[in-house]
C-alpha cells in the first residue's frame, strides 16, 4: 500500500484519468442495473403485489395469461392456503385528452389479490375501478370516466393503488362481472364464470391438486414467461456482464502500460532485493484503491442522476444489487491487474539495470 | 573469512560460434574495511563481474560465497533475500524510486526489511552524506551528486556487509566524483564495510586499497596498498 499510495499521490493526473474511466464504467453498470430493475418492475409489479406462490393456468396456454381460459368451477382450492380468481384483458383507456394503455384485472374484492388503496376508495359498484397511481402522471384522476377501446362501456376511477403494473401497462382493478361486461358485452351473462387464472398462496405447490388440463406454475416461472420479460432482462444483464469484462480489460491495459513504463524502476527495486511478491501486492493494492475510488464515485454519480431523473424513466436502484456489482467491478479490476503482475514477476533485474 | 569470495567463477554467454566468454575463470576475495576498484574499458566484463558478485546472475561455473554462504546454489528468491540483507547497490543511473521523496526511499526499505539502521544512525548517515535538508525532496529535484549521495544512503541503510557500486561517479563532474569516493572511503573504513567500485575512471583508484584490472574478461590485481 505504501508504494501504491505514494505513486498515486505523486501522479495525480494520470491516476485521476484511470479513476475517471472506472467511475464512468461503474456509473453505466449502476444505471443499467437500475434500468433493468425498473423495467422488470414495470412488467411484474402487479404480480409481486399478489404475494402469491403460484398461478393455475390451462395447459394449452403456454403459461400466457390471456391465452388461458378456464371456469370458476375448475378449481376448488385443494392444496392451497388461499386462492383468488383472476380475469384479465388489455385495452386503451381514454378520458378527455388523456389516453393510456391499461391492463384490466377482474377480481373478487373479498379475495387476497384485492389491492391496497392509496387514494379514494375501493370499487363497490359495477363499472368502478381502482387504478394504478402512475395514471395520475398521465392526467387521470378520481371521478374520471374511462372509455375503453374494446367496448362502448365506460368505467369510473374511484380509487388509486400503487405499484400495479403488468407488462408495462398500469392496471385497473374491477369486479369480475364488470370485466365480463367489458369483455363479452351482451354475452357477459353466458360467460360470467370465465376467468384466466387462479392465483394461489401455499407453502408447497406440489400439494395443489388441479384437473388434467390445468397446470400449476410457480410465480417466478409465470413472470419469466411474461411476453418480452426474459429477453429484456437477459439483454440488460448481458450488457452489465460485458461491462465487467470491458472494465477488466481497460484497467488491465492501463496498468500494463504503467507497469511497462516502470520496468526499470521495478528492476532496480528487485536488484536491491525487494521481492516480486511485495511489488505484486503493491500493484494489487493500487488497483484496489483505483477501482474502489472509481466505484464509489460512480455510485455517487448514480445517486445524483437518480435524484434528477423524471418519474417516467423506469429506474429502480436496489442497493444490494449495486453493492454486488460494485464488489464485482473491484474484483474484475484486480483480475485485470494480474496481467501486470505476470510482467513484474518476469522482470529481470539484471536487464533492468542495464547489466 | 572473506566477506566476498569468488572461486573459479566463469561466465559464458551463447554457444558455438556465438559463444562469448564474458568472465574467464576468476578467483577473487574481499575483506571487511576494503575499498576495491575494478577498472577496465567498456565491454571488458566489469558489469558481469559485479552482477555475479551481487547475486544478480549466476556464473556458468564456479562458486560465489557471501559471508561464507555459497549463493550459486540459491534460487532467485533466496538470492533476492541475500541482496536485501547483505548487499547495498549504488548504480550508475540513479537507483531511486521517482515518486518517493528521500525520506520515503528509506521508509520503503523499512517495509521490506525490519532490522535496518536505527534512527540515530540514519540521522548520522544523513549528516555524513549532507542530505539532511533533502529529506522531502523528490529525485527529480535533486542534482546528480545529490542523487548519488541519496543512493549511497539507501545502500547503507539496510546495513549491508558489502557495497557494490557500478560507475557511481559516471554522471558527476570531477569535484562531485571525488566527493562521492571520499564518502565511500570514509564509510568503508568507519563502518567496516566491504566496498567494490566498478569503474572505467582511473582517477578514482587513489581512494582504493586494491585495484583490479579487467580486460577481455580476465581479472588481475593491479595494485594493493596497506589499509
Amino acid at each position: 500500500m505504501f508504494l501504491a499510495w505514494n505513486e498515486i499521490k505523486n501522479n495525480k493526473l494520470r491516476f485521476t484519468l484511470i479513476v475517471s474511466v472506472l467511475m464512468l464504467v461503474s456509473y453505466l453498470v449502476f444505471l443499467l442495473s437500475g434500468l433493468a430493475n425498473g423495467l422488470e418492475n414495470m412488467n411484474k409489479a402487479a404480480v409481486d403485489k399478489w404475494k402469491a406462490q403460484g398461478v393455475i393456468l390451462t395447459e394449452e396456454s403456454d403459461i400466457n395469461l390471456p391465452q388461458s381460459s378456464l371456469s370458476l368451477d375448475d378449481y376448488d382450492g385443494k392444496g392451497a392456503d388461499e386462492f383468488a380468481s383472476l380475469a384479465q384483458i388489455s385495452s386503451i383507456a381514454t378520458s378527455g385528452n388523456n389516453k393510456s394503455n391499461v391492463t384490466i384485472f377482474g377480481i373478487d374484492a373479498g379475495e387476497f389479490i384485492m389491492p391496497n388503496i392509496t387514494e379514494g376508495e375501493a370499487f363497490q359498484n359495477a363499472n368502478e375501478v381502482v387504478a394504478n397511481d402512475s395514471l395520475k402522471e398521465d392526467g387521470f384522476k378520481i371521478g374520471d370516466e374511462l372509455r375503453l377501446s374494446s367496448t362502448e362501456k365506460t368505467l369510473t376511477i374511484v380509487g388509486f393503488t400503487d405499484n400495479a403494473k403488468f407488462i408495462a401497462a398500469p392496471v385497473l382493478y374491477t369486479d369480475l362481472q364488470t370485466l365480463q361486461n367489458v369483455r363479452y358485452g351482451e354475452a357477459a351473462e353466458v360467460y360470467k364464470d370465465q376467468i384466466n387464472a387462479f392465483v394461489i398462496r401455499t407453502d408447497d405447490l406440489s400439494n395443489v391438486d388441479v384437473k388434467k388440463e390445468l397446470q400449476v406454475v410457480d410465480t417466478t416461472t409465470f413472470i419469466e414467461n411474461l411476453p418480452g420479460y426474459s429477453e429484456q432482462s437477459l439483454t440488460l444483464t448481458f450488457m452489465i456482464y460485458f461491462l465487467f469484462v470491458i472494465s477488466a480489460v481497460v484497467l488491465a491495459i492501463f496498468l500494463y502500460v504503467l507497469t511497462i513504463q516502470k520496468i526499470s524502476i521495478f528492476g532496480v527495486m528487485k536488484a536491491q532485493g525487494i521481492s516480486s511478491n511485495y511489488l505484486a501486492r503493491s500493484v494489487i493494492a493500487q488497483t484496489f484503491l483505483l477501482a474502489f475510488a472509481g466505484v464509489i464515485l460512480g455510485f455517487l454519480l448514480t445517486l445524483v442522476t437518480g435524484a434528477f431523473l423524471p418519474d417516467v424513466v423506469p429506474i429502480i436502484f436496489q442497493y444490494l444489487d449495486l453493492l454486488t456489482y460494485g464488489v464485482v467491478l473491484v474484483f474484475v479490476s484486480i483480475l485485470g491487474a494480474l496481467f501486470s503482475i505476470q510482467t513484474i514477476v518476469k522482470i529481470d533485474p539484471l536487464k533492468a539495470i542495464g547489466g | 573469512m572473506s566477506v566476498l569470495e569468488m572461486k573459479q567463477v566463469h561466465k559464458v554467454f551463447g554457444s558455438g560460434h556465438t559463444k562469448v566468454e564474458a568472465l574467464k575463470p576468476t578467483n577473487f576475495s574481499a575483506n571487511k574495511g576494503e575499498l576495491i576498484a575494478v577498472i577496465g574499458p567498456s565491454g571488458s566484463g566489469k558489469s558481469t563481474f559485479l552482477t555475479i558478485a551481487g547475486g544478480l546472475q549466476p556464473p556458468t561455473n564456479g562458486y560465489v560465497f557471501i559471508n561464507g554462504r555459497d549463493i550459486t546454489e540459491l534460487n532467485e528468491k533466496q538470492r533476492s533475500v541475500i541482496r536485501l540483507k547483505e548487499i547495498g547497490f549504488v548504480l550508475q543511473a540513479s537507483n531511486l524510486v521517482p515518486f518517493l521523496n528521500v525520506n520515503q526511499q528509506m521508509q520503503l526499505l523499512d517495509k521490506v526489511k525490519k532490522d535496518n539502521l536505527p534512527a540515530e544512525k540514519l540521522e548520522e548517515l544523513y549528516q555524513t552524506l549532507g542530505i539532511r535538508k533533502l529529506l522531502n525532496s523528490f529525485p527529480a529535484d535533486l542534482s546528480g551528486g545529490e542523487k548519488q549521495r541519496v543512493a549511497i544512503a539507501k545502500a547503507l541503510y539496510t546495513n549491508p556487509s558489502i557495497i557494490l557500486a557500478d560507475e557511481p561517479t559516471a554522471s558527476l563532474d570531477s569535484d562531485r566524483a571525488f566527493e562521492v569516493m571520499e564518502m565511500l572511503q570514509e564509510i568503508t573504513t568507519n563502518s567496516n564495510k566491504t566496498t567494490i567500485v566498478v569503474t572505467h575512471d582511473t582517477r578514482l583508484i587513489n581512494y582504493c586499497n586494491k585495484v583490479y584490472n579487467i580486460t577481455d574478461g580476465r581479472l588481475s590485481l593491479q595494485t594493493e596498498t596497506a589499509q
